[in-house]
């Protein structure tokens, strides 16, 4: 039994936005009031702080099976505990990937039981994420999968994808996608501009990003099948998106939390430090300023923490050898409370109401509802430190000035302290 | 002054750039005498690290490095650790075990000589990554350019050809634009973008289009190597439209200089008789490379400037 003290409430779903008292008993929301008793509940004192409903998160490579040096189920349970996230999705890219139902029953079966925040599945598209088979998309679900894509990588053949889409729709689940051009991709290794020209590093247009996104479209428009855009980080992007939303398509979006606080300076101003390589890479400011705005809007209506983790192994290499991605699960709501500003209601959407809606799930703080809380200190400000529960370290928004931080996180009733 | 390393010419400031060339020019003379050797560097060690083939580049600060009495000690890939799976930190850290005081390093990426620079004490000098930057290539064309023009501010270099793929060409644009040059581009559509005019140079398409202004013409190599597939047409085609050959130089100003960083793919970019003809001043960039990455060493490595018109150093 938990008693959470004099927190301030933020439920976007309910509207609510004020000074509470939460009890939580037996893994739920048992009473929300004013001076509620202790009775022999462990008493939290919130007073400062602000309760939310605990974030969502649709994009992590959790690394387990396959390379678990990089990271395991329980440091990527721990790590998106001390991140506020209740829930998290972990990539089917993995070795062996998540491609067939008997592959995704063993790994449904062995994500329970985790000390911090609960694992759920996703299955691949297409087999071995190559993008020219298609999984046992059905079955997979069925073993428990909450969703079907293909991780980080992208299918760039569209006749593959509209299969792909059309074969996943009647199933129900949603299609997470990472809008992008393959060939495109493979040419370069940080956003073509200005700073790629200064540093003579090969690029990547934005045009793979703005294709991959057209394509989707065009083929959710054809197919009918719901898709998730996991990475739109461009100006066009995201005005790509908002035609779409307006045209009624059944399409919902996330950006990465880092992409709202990093431009690609990041990469010059690092002395090409491969810790600044990502796919889709750090974008212009003007990007990430559009990009922003449409988190404000809702076009993009999802932060996700688009968790890579990697070691010294892959990322200790010249910067176009190096592994793109990123850690994020522990540094994804103070970079988006940076961003949004100190919003914390939008915020609250970002990270938890939206992702959870995309999953077809509600993300609230109500009685008789599951208690997944984010507890979290509006207040602090500091350099972002590097990630402590993380297997590995390739944070690039160490020592960036955030705003924000997680103090501890609530799941089913649980309580996890983050720092 | 000079820093610690010489990564590139993209943050060098004027005053370094001129104080290099000056004291190259001073270095000039060691190489002309019967004992070609200087007392300088005595004692300290210079490595040369090379990922990639090079004949010019690395004999070049080999000698240099000799001449001016250090001891040298040569690594290649191909020979090395690297083909048994070795990362370039670990080669390096390998290195530093060794107490080296200079690496000179040459890679395929853009950025690995910083890499090293951030991690290590020793000096690291670019002698070329991946596309970024040459920049004692460039110096030696700086100063090749000034021996026959003089001051280079107000003048005009054309760099013809894939600009896009080059380390020269990029040095030379931050460093000409330095010091007070116009650079003025021209080569095909994929290896001459639009974008690179955000370095403060014009883009045009054909040599055509750039010899009449120009005061020297710098034709480069196609870095088939760098080149993704499908970015170019034929041989035939690219000397049609980029290469020189004496026809076109006789529309260009007279006493135009035609440089070349080397190898020289002949019959394309340049024709043989324009290579070795009175215009050329190929082989003098070849001599002053020697001088420039004399004084690089010098300054690097704890030599003071030179005072005009002194000669202790090479004394």
């Amino acid at each position: 039994m938990l008693l959470l003290r004099q927190g301030r409430v933020v439920c976007p779903s309910t509207g609510v936005d004020r000074v509470l008292d939460v009890r939580v008993l037996d893994g739920q929301i048992a009473e929300i009031g004013v001076d509620l008793a202790a009775g022999d509940a462990r008493v939290v004192d919130c007073a400062g702080y602000a309760l939310l409903p605990a974030f969502v998160d649709l994009v992590a490579d959790l690394a387990d099976p396959g390379t678990t040096w990089r990271e395991d189920l329980r440091s990527g349970s721990l790590a998106a505990a001390a991140g506020g996230f209740a829930t998290v999705l972990a990539s089917p890219a993995t070795d062996p990937v998540v491609d067939s139902g008997a592959i995704a029953q063993g790994l449904v079966d062995a994500s329970h039981d985790l000390p911090g925040a609960r694992v759920q599945r996703v299955g691949a598209l297409t087999v071995g994420l190559l993008g020219q088979e298609l999984t046992e998309m059905g079955s997979m679900l069925a073993a428990g999968c909450v969703a079907i894509g293909d991780g980080g990588r992208t299918v760039s053949d569209a006749a593959m994808l509209h299969n792909a889409l059309s074969y996943a729709r009647p199933f129900g689940g949603v299609v997470l996608l990472r809008p992008g051009q393959r060939a495109l991709e493979a040419r370069g290794c940080m956003h073509e501009g200005q700073t790629s020209v200064q540093l003579g590093l090969r690029g990547i247009p934005a045009a793979a990003e703005e294709i991959g996104i057209a394509m989707v479209i065009a083929l959710v428009r054809a197919t009918k099948a719901r898709v998730h855009l996991t990475h739109v980080t461009t100006a066009v992007g995201a005005e790509l998106l908002a035609r779409a939303k307006d045209a009624g398509l059944s399409l919902t979006a996330s950006v990465p939390a880092r992409s709202l606080v990093l431009s690609d300076t990041a990469v010059s101003d690092s002395g090409y430090d491969s810790v600044t390589r990502l796919l889709p890479p750090l974008r212009p400011e003007q990007d990430r300023l559009a990009v922003c705005a449409a988190v404000v809007s809702g076009v993009i209506d999802s932060v996700c923490s688009d968790h890579t983790p990697w070691t010294r192994v892959e990322k200790e290499l010249e910067f176009e050898r190096a592994q793109p991605g990123a850690v994020g699960l522990e540094t994804a709501f103070s970079a988006t409370f940076t961003a949004l500003d100190g919003d914390l209601p939008r915020v609250a959407r970002a990270l938890a109401v939206s992702p959870a809606a995309v999953l077809g799930r509600t993300a609230r703080i109500v009685v008789g509802d599951v208690a997944d809380l984010a507890l979290v200190d509006p207040g602090f400000q500091g350099p972002c430190a590097p990630p402590v529960q993380s297997r590995s370290s390739n944070e690039p928004l160490v020592g960036h000035a955030l705003r924000g931080r997680v103090l501890a996180t609530v799941v089913s009733g649980r309580l996890i302290a983050a720092i | 002054m000079l820093g610690k390393d010489l990564l590139g010419l993209r943050r060098l400031g004027v005053e370094e750039i001129t104080e290099i060339l000056d004291t190259a020019a001073h270095f000039r003379a060691v190489s002309e005498r019967r004992i070609k050797k200087v007392p300088t560097l005595r004692g300290r060690t210079v490595v040369t690290l090379f990922f990639e083939n090079s004949t010019r580049t690395r004999m070049s600060f080999d000698l240099a490095a000799k001449r001016l009495s250090a001891d040298t000690l040569g690594f290649s890939a191909s020979t090395s650790s690297t083909k048994k799976g070795e990362t370039l930190m670990d080669t390096a850290r390998n290195i530093d075990a060794m107490k080296p005081d200079a690496i000179i390093i040459r890679h395929p990426c853009s950025g690995a000589p910083h890499m090293l620079a951030r991690a290590f004490p020793w000096t690291v000098i670019n002698a070329g990554d991946g596309i970024n930057e040459h920049p004692s290539q460039a110096l030696l064309d700086m100063l090749t350019m000034r021996d026959h023009l003089g001051d280079l501010a107000g003048r005009t270099v054309a760099i013809v050809g894939d600009v896009y793929h080059s380390r020269v060409a990029r040095s030379n644009i931050f460093g000409l634009r330095k010091l007070g040059a116009s650079v003025v581009l021209a080569g095909p559509g994929t290896m001459c973008r639009p974008e690179l005019e955000q370095l403060g140079v014009r883009v045009r398409h054909r040599i055509d289009d750039v010899l009449e202004e120009a005061d020297v013409v710098m034709m480069l190599r196609i870095q088939r190597e760098r080149l993704e597939p499908g970015a170019m047409s034929t041989a035939r085609e690219y000397s049609r439209f980029y290469g020189l050959d004496l026809a076109r130089l006789r529309q260009a100003r007279p006493g135009i200089l035609v440089m070349h960083p080397g190898p020289i793919n002949r019959g394309v970019e340049l024709s043989p008789e324009v290579a070795d003809g009175s215009q050329s001043v190929i082989m003098e960039q070849v001599t002053n490379g020697v001088a420039v990455r004399m004084a690089l060493l010098y300054l690097l490595l704890g030599g003071d400037p030179l005072p005009a018109g002194a000669d202790h150093a090479v004394a």
